[in-house]
């Protein structure tokens, strides 16, 4: 392979994530005995939402932006260097609507186009500097998903870029699980957040939708526990979930990610993965469940926005600018 | 637009149009007040305060969160294994162990502007000249700084004796592996002065990166680490030196004669200011010593209106500047 000569290149060697060993355990019993792992479970009911922090206006110098985070829920306990879970950070920033450039064909509509990157220390195994299927993928879906929502009859002969990134991605699997490493669950979340910020920051950049669209997401999974593999899918103990934490299951049969508008009750985005069986009208009324969830709190995050902008413009003509540190003030300009 | 305009009466165009429009003039106008004020509000000498978080992702061995009045900066460091046996040219036994990180290049910077940070820089293209030239002033600051010890960054293994050698000779220590930093600079938000920005990031993030204890396992060829937290060492660095940035504004011109020309000064300068400003001096302060610091690196472009005594007075603000960031790094 080429080296990239745009930017500094790792080691000729190659380099290697480095490989944990299991500590001994320290209890007296068994001493030189290796610890067993265990996988994180989920603390919270099937039909609870992770605890959501969204703000818009993170960036000033785009028209819009926001940043979405799921905070980790509890600390790192057993004092390992090997995250147990993975939180959700990611960032959005809205450019635009700015005219086309000269070149581009006429185009009746707002011409939107998305671009989502992973950060390279975003995940568990290094991303790359180049886009990969992947992050491609939850970019034409995040599109679809927004396209919906934009009135773009309001802006022919111009664009309007939505650019996320993601700062810390959901896992795929609980990661001492090494039989199964496939399957991407944890884009499924990473794209419902997408959703929901880039629905905050579009707002924010002041751009026309028909209603607030928020992503949301559910999963069908599976408990070992209930029986053999032999089984009936009920007896295996299948159950639904929202908003699942990949870590925190054994085996995830199906998942489901919508965008969904409230107001008008209806479906701008819709992708199921895997086998839901006869589950999936429930699993996508379910991840419809879980989207509502997400708007409470992106109705929470533009109201206060909305406040702290109006709040500023009512206070600018009457409040007599300080002159202090930190005010603008006008200056007289001559010749 | 919530650009305060709402009560402009007459014919007046609000601050920002006339920002817009004539760049220049308008910084200008602001400068030549008795008491200059720059548009931002602050004074020409002072600097934006940074705020810096450390330790909040998951997945790296430290990471840093910065922001320096409206440039925000996310750095995160990770650490691989580079087996020694892999390097394809093997530093020679005499080369100094200052020069053996570079060497090696186990210290990979990159930074990414692209992340929609400001609409100057979009996505999806390979890093710009800006880009590239960002990475590259951290990466050679990162080695010819010596920041970070190379005993930090090598795994050793105690060779046992070979049979036929003499017993007496006791086990030797040969060096099996490094760990290899990749240093990820993402800028989130961008408002000039990237650069300093950026390096605040890089020294916050490796302050608080952590790497874990790691041997070579004979029986299986193979580094192992422990996961154990309370095993883990912190990686030192041997000193901080801290950047400082200036801008110069200056209306001279080839128009004009030489001594009609006025220039200022400014500190820290943000994204506006930089696009009027053609001349900017980078001062690397360390840390004081003995009543005096060093200075690490100069770097001035742009221009010639920085004489010996304004590079005196930059060189004893970025002084100044150092106590202010290292607070806000012991803070954070």
């Amino acid at each position: 392979m080429q080296a990239d000569r745009r930017r500094l290149n790792p080691p000729a060697g190659g380099t290697a994530a480095p490989i944990f060993a299991t500590p001994p355990t320290n209890t007296s019993k068994d001493k030189g005995q290796t610890t067993k792992l265990t996988r994180p479970t989920r603390t919270r009911n099937p039909d609870e939402h992770r605890k959501l922090f969204l703000r818009t206006g993170v960036v000033p110098s785009a028209s819009g932006s926001a940043y979405y985070e799921i905070p980790p829920q509890q600390e790192q306990q057993d004092g390992s260097l090997v995250p147990a879970r993975s939180s959700l950070k990611i960032t959005c920033t809205v450019h635009g609507p700015r005219p086309l450039p000269r070149n581009a064909q006429f185009s009746p509509n707002l011409l939107l186009s998305t671009h989502v990157k992973y950060a390279p220390f975003a995940t568990r195994n290094r991303r790359g500097y180049v886009r990969d299927s992947s992050e491609r993928d939850i970019g034409v879906h995040l599109e679809t998903a927004l396209r919906g929502v934009i009135i773009g009859e309001r802006w022919p002969k111009s664009g309007v870029e939505v650019v996320i990134t993601v700062l810390e991605g959901e896992d795929d699997a609980w990661w001492g699980n090494t039989e199964r490493q496939e399957a991407g669950w944890g884009m499924m979340g990473v794209l419902a957040g997408c959703i929901t910020v880039a629905s905050a920051a579009l707002v924010d950049a002041g751009i026309d939708c028909v209603d607030l669209v928020t992503g949301g997401v559910a999963a069908v999974v599976d408990h070992p526990s209930g029986g053999g593999k032999n089984d009936s899918a009920a007896a295996r103990g299948r159950r639904l979930v929202l908003d699942p934490c990949p870590a925190e299951h054994d085996e995830i049969s199906a998942a489901c990610v919508v965008g969904y508008l409230q107001g008008r009750d209806e479906l701008t985005e819709c992708w199921v993965k895997g086998d839901g069986g006869m589950q999936v009208e429930q699993l996508i009324d379910e991840a419809v469940k879980a989207s509502s969830l997400s708007r409470t709190v992106l109705v929470e995050a533009i109201k206060e926005s909305v406040e702290v902008k109006t709040g500023a413009e009512v206070e600018a003509p009457n409040g007599e600018p300080k002159g202090g540190k930190g005010k603008k003030r006008d200056v007289e300009m001559t010749g | 637009m919530a650009n305060g305009s709402i009560a402009a009466p007459g014919l007046s165009f609000p601050r920002d149009t006339f920002a817009k429009l004539t760049p220049g003039p308008f910084l200008h106008a602001h400068l030549k007040q008795p008491e200059p004020v720059r548009p931002s509000g602050r004074a020409p000498e002072e600097g934006r305060n940074p705020t810096i978080n450390t330790g909040s992702l998951t997945h790296s061995n430290g990471s840093a969160v910065v922001r320096v009045g409206d440039t925000a900066i996310v750095c995160g460091v990770r650490a691989e294994i580079l087996l020694a046996s892999d390097v394809p040219r093997p530093p020679s036994d005499n080369a100094k162990e200052a020069d053996l990180i570079e060497q090696l290049g186990l210290l990979v910077p990159n930074v990414e502007l692209s992340t929609g940070c400001s609409p100057a820089y979009l996505p999806g293209n390979p890093p710009g000249t800006h880009a590239q030239s960002l990475s590259y002033r951290v990466n050679s600051l990162l080695n010819e700084s010596n920041l970070i010890p190379l005993k930090d960054l090598t795994i050793e293994y105690d060779e046992p004796a070979a049979e036929e050698a003499v017993l007496d000779e006791g086990p030797t220590t040969v060096v099996k592996a490094y760990w290899a930093l990749y240093i990820d600079i993402l800028c989130i938000a961008l408002d000039g002065n990237a650069f300093d920005a950026a390096w605040l990031a890089v020294l916050a993030a490796l302050q608080s990166t952590t790497l874990s204890k790691a041997w070579w396992d004979a029986d299986r060829e193979a580094i192992l680490c422990s996961p154990l937290a309370a095993d883990a060492h912190k990686v030192r660095l041997t000193s901080l030196p801290l950047a400082s940035t200036f801008a110069v504004f200056s209306t001279a011109s080839p128009l004009k004669q030489r001594h009609q020309g006025e220039s200022w000064v400014i500190a820290d300068p943000d994204g506006f200011e930089e696009d009027v400003c053609k001349e900017t001096l980078t001062v690397v302060v360390t840390p004081k010593r003995k009543g005096h610091g060093g200075i690490l690196r100069l770097e001035k472009r742009g221009g010639s209106i920085i004489g010996k005594d304004l590079m005196r007075r930059c060189v004893s603000m970025a002084e100044d500047r150092w106590s202010v960031l290292e607070a806000a790094l012991r803070g954070g």
